[in-house]
């Protein structure tokens, strides 16, 4: 029996597997023309749009453009297949989906099947898979609803410095600058107290003071002083924080 | 009727006992552990006391001689008693800790990436049928790759810089076969410095970040630089590259904060990393510790 020719387009960034997926598709599908490889994302779109395949073939990990993010972009025009050798969601999220997908290496028997259930549906319309993808997407990507500064960025020297977060006991405005005080020593920084307040953590960071930003899991001990102010003393540091007249809840006895 | 008299006058006899050598170790260990100036100051009062009629002088030398010589002889015993306990506390939760950590950082080790595996894995299985000397190649390296990797199989002399750099090879050549052009590798160590101890895994946990977060993701790829260098008995090793750069509001990572733990571990302050971001782009991280030849190290 012979098998319907179709166009068909590979998208992975490495070589080696972009060889072995074709020569795979040869045996077991020769009459499918593959008219162009993809090494990214971005690639995989441009080509499609101008060869206009039936058929897509995408890695799912790759630079520019994720596979899946590439097949919402395709809007449908073509049939999808997916390819990973390790992506434990996706994969959970193809067997319920309906989603086409091969694991690598690819395997010859898998594929016929994969071939067979394209050959039958090559006259119609790809199926409209957008909702599985963007549900895909929100699972592999697994973004919090919001995002927090975790490293600032210093100029060391010659070049920018990056500090974790976790190494910051507290960060105090200081005229123009802002000090960011560490277990090492101290930097300047121009970001203001506000900026950071806004990008911190709340719970990392505390802002005791109108000046102040102060890591939580920092703090030693608070005090009083003879005038009734409450004091912060950090770990490592001799310093003493003031605690501003409209903070003071933040250490409230419990 | 008898029995129980005798019963109550042994266990009085009993107690009254038991209270004066209560009193007698209150007052030994009050003795061992009193500086000697409030000493002083406590004859100085019997010595007062002896002028008036509640204490004979007597009885006041009497006590300044006994308390000296308990003093002498009991003092030094009982602080040195009390600082074990102090110390043996202390490491005992320091070993602790250490353990803890320790136990941590194998969890942490053992994660080899599988997503490193499996497409290597796919590339050894493509390779076999396409270029067998090739396959085999890496395979070999793969196998280098995992036995200084999982913690099961990480054999003795691993921590030195010329075996960490030997094992970053094999991962590297495993990724230049599967990224090809994409990635170029340079690696700058003076064999002189190879005997240098270095924790384990934390040179591979720079480069592997490199790759993953800077590399990879970059379309047209790049390079990675790795340079060994000391300095005033100081060595530092840095892992470069020219990759899409540092992402701010990702966290630190399992990967550097158990580096950052080891180092602290191992050389508490005097060892430090430092990430930058170097002004052509891309990013830098530097490891500085002491520099200490391995001198159990078998030569490579």
């Amino acid at each position: 029996m012979t098998q319907p020719s179709a166009n068909a387009i590979i998208a992975d960034d490495e070589e080696p597997m972009r060889d072995m997926l074709r020569k795979r598709l040869s045996e077991v599908w020769p009459e499918l023309n593959i008219v162009a490889e993809a090494a990214n994302g971005i690639e995989a779109i441009a080509l499609a749009g101008k060869h206009q395949p039936d058929i897509v073939f995408l890695d799912i990990r790759m630079p520019g453009l994720s596979g899946i993010e590439a097949a919402r972009m395709l809007f449908n025009r073509c049939h999808v297949v997916f390819i990973t050798a390790y992506d434990q969601y996706a994969i959970e999220a193809f067997e319920q989906g309906a989603l086409d997908y091969l694991l690598k290496p690819v395997n010859a028997e898998r594929l016929k099947v994969a071939c067979t259930r394209l050959q039958a549906r090559l006259g119609k319309q790809p199926d409209n898979i957008e909702r599985q993808l963007s549900q895909l997407i929100r699972q592999t990507t697994g973004k919090p609803e919001r995002e927090y500064l975790h490293w600032i960025q210093a100029q060391v020297g010659n070049s920018l410095r990056m500090i974790s977060t976790r190494e910051i006991l507290f960060f105090r405005a200081d005229e123009k600058y802002t000090r960011v005080q560490t277990l090492q020593g101290e930097v300047l920084i121009r970001k203001t107290l506000k900026e950071l307040a806004e990008e911190l953590d709340p719970n990392e960071f505390w802002r005791i003071h109108r000046s102040t930003l102060v890591r939580v899991d920092a703090i030693a001990e608070v005090t009083r002083d003879l005038r009734g102010r409450q004091m912060v003393r950090v770990r490592n540091s001799q310093e003493e924080l003031e605690v501003s007249r409209g903070n003071t809840h933040l250490f409230q006895q419990m | 009727m008898m029995g129980g008299r005798t019963r109550n006058a042994l266990n009085f006899v009993r107690e009254v006992g038991e209270t004066a050598s209560s009193l007698w170790w209150n007052f030994f260990d009050w003795l061992a552990q009193v500086p000697m100036r409030q000493l002083v100051v406590t004859w100085v009062l019997a010595l007062l006391l002896a002028t008036t009629p509640i204490i004979h002088p007597k009885q006041a030398g009497f006590f300044i001689f006994v308390s000296l010589g308990l003093k002498i002889l009991a003092g030094g015993k009982r602080k040195a008693e009390i600082e074990a306990r102090k110390a043996s506390a202390q490491a005992g939760t320091e070993t602790l800790e250490r353990r803890l950590v320790e136990a941590q950082m194998a969890a942490l080790q053992a994660q080899v990436e599988p997503h490193f595996l499996f497409n290597t894995l796919a590339l050894i299985g493509q390779l076999i049928e396409t270029d067998p000397p090739e396959a085999a190649k890496i395979h070999t390296h793969l196998i280098e790759y995992l036995r200084s990797t999982l913690p099961q199989m990480r054999s003795r002399g691993n921590g030195t810089l010329g075996r960490q750099i030997q094992m970053s090879r094999s991962y590297l050549a495993i990724m230049q076969a599967r990224m090809k052009s994409r990635l170029s590798v340079s690696i700058d160590v003076p064999p002189e410095l190879e005997s240098a101890t270095f924790p384990g895994m934390t040179l591979q946990i720079l480069i592997e970040n490199s790759i993953k977060h800077g590399l990879e993701p970059k379309i047209e790829g790049g390079r990675i630089d790795i340079r060994a260098s000391m300095d005033n008995n100081v060595l530092q090793v840095e892992v470069q590259d020219d990759g899409v750069g540092f992402n701010m509001y990702s966290g630190d990572g399992v990967g550097l904060t158990n580096v950052r733990e080891r180092l602290k571990l191992m050389y508490g302050t005097r060892a430090s990393l430092a990430i930058e971001t170097p002004l052509e782009g891309g990013c830098r991280a530097i490891i500085r510790l002491p520099f200490a030849p391995d001198i159990f190290a078998k030569p490579l």
